[in-house]
């Protein structure tokens, strides 16, 4: 693999040829292309782009079911100069709308049912031009449009500097509307270098593909394959039994997930155990696993490793901890990847040291270019850290707003979002050790704990919590008493019907099921 | 409780808002008409109107591709 940080995106496919033309790329469910295959196809869908006038730095959003069709588009814009943004086909046709506006998009690449969702409010610019995913699958129609294309088609991608914006990744804040995070050619070749550098990830890998293209930590399933000539494995549904169904079909040697899916896969193993042979790895993004569940890990993959991981869209990836040190250190998120440079600040007073906590800040080649179009939000979240000063001068870093704990190790424990800190009692507490502690009931899947103003107290305990099937609201009540301290322990439990809602990614969706509850409180009261 | 076909189609129509016609061997999920998520509400309906509990292990495309998938699965369960 080459570990040539500046190389753009179209390489990164392209390069794997001659040697693994006719070796798998990409999986789906009822196809597969070789790496010969999908650079043709890419380079179909760049002929086509390049036709309608579509060039460098233009905006082109991809909104497909997970796919060959979606990889072939993505580098297809790649080749020619374009940005991607990738669109989840979860997003509504309202929301389509919203970033195709917002990022003032050339050309939009989606389903014939996805199309038939923008009428009315939902309309796109005129001249915005649309490519319908099975419907002309072979260059432009009529030879007209290649006029002017030749050679600048085939000489672009030279022109294309490794700094150019590669893709607008857009993620809906609690509040607000979506503000897209901008990444260079650069940021995601180095975010796959590095990754495929921990992961030890070599070509005979074939890594699962679920989480979504649109998540900086689902793409690079993608990048990193694409990095070192292994096979992507796509599965779009996020059913446990299929995933783990593909997984074993295909043989995967690796499956990436978030908090949701390793508590409904791990659970669902648990009861019913599955030899995964070729199984080498899982790794876990996007939040932290309640600590049953990682306790079951072990035992539901065994002999797998199990890698803890944490990034920022804004800095792409940031920390993992190593598997040997899972056992030991199951929650941690460890220390910086390859490439980045991971701190814990304590405002005004220097780093955080162990035993202490700080904001995690990010700095290095991974950090993004800002937001798209948004210099005072980019300002306010990078920028240079004071702290840091005499390691690395006046260079941006992206604070994360995540407050971290540094143990001896120099390992770090995910303490809380900052602002979602809960102050009661004169004690601060992290909503993540409130969730631990209730999931440790062994009662409960899906746990949200949040502060409630209050008059007396400052803020209260609060939490969200769907049920397992046989679990009591008394029992947890009891486990509570004897298992939490008094502080800690939730003032009101609300019970959550059913599993709770999920972001595109796959996350739980905190802001929406902590406004939901606290709706669903006071319409009570 | 039972689970009618004529209930179950016309919960994908009006919760699930598919505009498509739905036959009894109409993919649902392999075919993206509907995603995982409306998965999870589909099988809660399920429960709900039949008071048995799916386990994960057998929510499968097998089980809940089609109309006519689910309800052979339903009629096999508890």
């Amino acid at each position: 693999m080459s570990k040539d940080f500046d190389r753009c995106m179209w390489p990164l496919l392209a390069d794997n040829l001659p040697e693994r033309s006719g070796k798998i790329a990409a999986i789906d469910s009822n196809r597969r292309a070789t790496y010969a295959e999908l650079v043709a196809e890419a380079g179909r869908v760049a002929d086509r782009l390049s036709a309608q006038g579509v060039g460098r730095g233009d905006r082109v959003i991809v909104h497909l079911r997970k796919g060959i069709d979606e990889v072939a588009a993505m580098f297809g814009a790649w080749k020619i100069g374009a940005v991607v943004v990738n669109v989840n086909t979860r997003w509504t046709a309202q929301q389509l709308a919203y970033v195709a506006g917002d990022c003032r998009a050339r050309a939009v690449i989606l389903s014939r049912a996805a199309m038939k969702g923008l009428t009315g409010a939902s309309t796109l610019a005129p001249g915005t031009v649309f490519m319908v995913q099975g419907e002309a699958a072979g260059p432009a129609q009529g030879a007209a449009p290649r006029v002017g294309l030749s050679p600048a088609a085939d000489a672009a991608p030279d022109e294309i500097s490794p700094h150019d914006l590669a893709m607008i990744i857009y993620t809906s804040g609690s509040t607000g509307a979506p503000k897209g995070v901008m990444l260079s050619h650069r940021n995601i070749r180095i975010g796959a270098i590095s990754v495929a550098e921990y992961l030890k990830l070599t070509e005979d890998d074939r890594l699962l593909s679920v989480l979504p293209y649109s998540f900086d930590a689902g793409l690079n399933q993608l990048t990193t394959m694409m990095l070192v000539g292994g096979t992507i494995v796509h599965q779009p549904l996020t059913m446990p039994a299929e995933v783990m169904r593909m997984a074993q079909a295909e043989g995967v040697t690796g499956i990436a997930g978030v908090p949701p899916l390793w508590n409904q896969i791990v659970r669902m193993l648990a009861d019913s155990p599955m030899a995964l042979p070729d199984l080498r790895l899982v790794t876990n993004t996007g939040g932290k696993i309640p600590p049953n569940i990682l306790d079951l890990m072990p035992r539901v993959f065994p002999g797998v490793e199990i890698y803890l991981m944490y990034g920022l869209t804004e800095a792409f990836r940031s920390t993992y901890l190593a598997p040997e040190r899972f056992e030991r250190k199951k929650g941690s998120i460890g220390q910086q990847i390859p490439n980045a440079r991971i701190f814990a600040i304590a405002h005004g007073k220097g780093i955080a040291g162990p035993g202490e906590q700080g904001e995690l800040v990010h700095a290095g080649p991974l950090v993004s270019m800002g937001y798209w179009e948004r210099p005072e939000l980019t300002a306010q979240k990078m920028r240079p850290c004071p702290e840091l000063a005499h390691l690395i001068g006046a260079e941006p870093v992206v604070y994360s707003g995540d407050l971290v704990r540094v143990d001896e190790d120099g390992d770090l424990w995910f303490v809380s979002r900052m602002d979602e800190m809960i102050k009661t009692l004169g004690f601060r507490l992290s909503p993540t050790e409130v969730e631990d502690a209730l999931s440790q009931s062994g009662l409960v899947t899906d746990v949200v704990a949040f502060g409630v103003e209050d008059d007396d107290h400052g803020q209260v305990v609060h939490a969200a919590v769907t049920y397992l099937p046989e679990a009591s609201a008394s029992g947890l009540a009891v486990h509570c008493a004897r298992a939490m301290p008094h502080y800690m322990r939730p003032q009101r439990i609300h019970a959550w019907d059913g599993p709770m809602p999920r972001t595109a990614s796959g996350k739980l969706d905190r802001p929406a099921i902590i406004a939901a509850t606290k709706v669903a409180t006071n319409s009570m009261q | 409780m039972d689970l009618t076909r004529d209930d179950l189609i016309s919960y994908l129509r009006e919760e699930q808002n598919i505009d498509d016609p739905i036959e009894g061997g109409t993919e649902l999920f392999s075919s993206g008409l509907l995603d995982s998520v409306s998965m999870v509400g589909l099988i809660t309906f399920i429960e709900e109107r039949t008071g048995s509990v799916i386990s994960a292990a057998d929510v499968t495309l097998e089980n809940f591709d089609t109309v006519d998938r689910i309800l052979d699965h339903v009629a096999g369960l508890d």
